[in-house]
């Protein structure tokens, strides 16, 4: 663990008054907020550091603390003591500090959002005891896209997402949207301030791997129907998102026409076991290659007048 | 709208120790919704952590609501590149 110069992290000098330390930590808190650095992990560290150094050097008995033995924070109870038992016996401090030990400032903060050397220094009562300090914030938002299929949302299907190094694991519900945003609580950045988590929001881009068009729950398809099948009728097999069903064409049928498929469409987004309709749009194929016969056929049929 | 999903802007107010009048400049500036139902004045839940953030600009770093206004059009700026950028990547991750 490190010691931390606040003066240097506000860019003061130790004789700031308490006029220049808050036009600098406003100066910086507006550089580094992370409600103005969306996504920036090192600009919220700098954020929590600028706070840090605010909450020390704004309070004045803190201040005093933290000038007095600086560099020596560890050994200040060594240091009251040793000077108490110096006044009482009449004699001069001469000792120092040593500080053999070496420490390394890991700088990161999850959940407790002081440093490690504030919280030796100040207690973790300090955080609570700040001034300004009293509010705590939600941890940062995390923005994650995640690229799916379309024949991959027709049924709710776990999947697992790598956000920060973090696996998690959720369900994606049948049925979610091209663009759809969601909302998984709580799995965001750390808090500042003991602050609650940030949300993770994944958008969905789906492609559509299929030969239907999606618009919300509903589908749309076109089916090719023989000319004869269109003229006199008859039964058809049509292809639905999860597989084909029988259909009869009425007689007459005409090129264009469509008919709904009730509850052959998409899933509905959370409403289990609703679906939308599938649409079918007939195109009649008109015969072309014709042998002599069908030709001699169609003519017959011209010739009554068809 | 379901009702669930509103709160009335009196409610906030107290919850949050902030003006009506404060409420009603982020509307009137367009950075928040408000709904308005017999008379009554509710904030869409899913602008809730719009108006916190606007709140803490406002209180932690004396933004005034012209510079309010100004900051929420840049991070909507900001998030609609911050997505372009990640779905271009993850296209060209295709590629690779």
């Amino acid at each position: 663990m490190e010691f931390i110069d606040y003066y240097k992290l506000l860019e003061l000098d130790r004789s700031a008054t308490k006029a220049d330390i808050k036009k600098a930590y406003r100066r910086l808190a507006r550089k580094y907020h992370p409600d103005l650095n969306p996504n920036d992990k090192d600009a919220q560290m700098r954020f929590q550091l600028i706070n840090e150094a605010h909450e020390v050097l704004s309070d004045p008995e803190k201040r005093k603390k933290y000038d007095e033995y600086g560099k020596d924070w560890k050994h200040a109870e060594q240091f009251e003591e040793a000077k108490r038992q110096q006044t009482a016996s009449g004699g001069g401090f001469g000792g120092g500090f040593g500080g053999g030990q070496s420490y390394s400032y890991s700088g990161s903060f999850d959940d407790d959002t002081f440093s490690d050397f504030f919280e030796q220094m100040f207690g973790g009562r300090a955080r609570a005891e700040g001034a300004h300090r009293g509010r705590h914030f939600k941890g940062q938002d995390y923005n994650a896209e995640l690229q799916l299929r379309l024949s991959d949302v027709f049924e709710s299907r776990k999947h697992t997402l790598t956000v920060n190094g973090k696996n998690i694991r959720l369900t994606i519900p049948a049925g979610v949207e091209n663009g759809q945003t969601i909302k998984i609580k709580g799995h965001g950045g750390p808090g500042v301030q003991g602050g609650p988590k940030g949300d993770l929001y994944i958008t969905f881009n789906i492609l559509n791997d299929t030969s239907f068009r999606r618009e919300k729950e509903n589908l749309y398809s076109t089916e090719e129907i023989d000319l004869t099948t269109a003229v006199l009728g008859g039964e058809i097999q049509v292809k639905t998102f999860d597989g084909r069903v029988k259909l009869k064409v009425k007689p007459g049928t005409q090129n264009g026409s469509k008919i709904k498929l009730s509850g052959k469409g998409f899933p509905k987004y959370k409403k289990p076991n609703q679906f939308g309709d599938l649409y079918v749009t007939y195109k009649i194929r008109i015969p072309q290659d014709l042998t002599e016969e069908q030709k001699k056929l169609f003519q017959q049929l011209q010739k009554t007048g068809l | 709208m379901n009702r669930e999903d509103l709160i009335t802007t009196e409610e906030i107010c107290i919850r949050y120790k902030v003006e009506h009048q404060f409420v009603s400049s982020l509307f009137e500036s367009g950075i928040i919704e408000i709904v308005k139902i017999e008379e009554v004045e509710y904030i869409p839940q899913e602008q809730l952590s719009e108006f916190e953030k606007m709140m803490r600009l406002h209180e932690d770093l004396d933004i005034n609501m012209e510079g309010l206004e100004a900051i929420s059009h840049l991070l909507r700026q900001i998030n609609k590149l911050q997505k372009d950028n990640r779905r271009l990547r993850n296209r060209l991750g295709l590629y690779e």
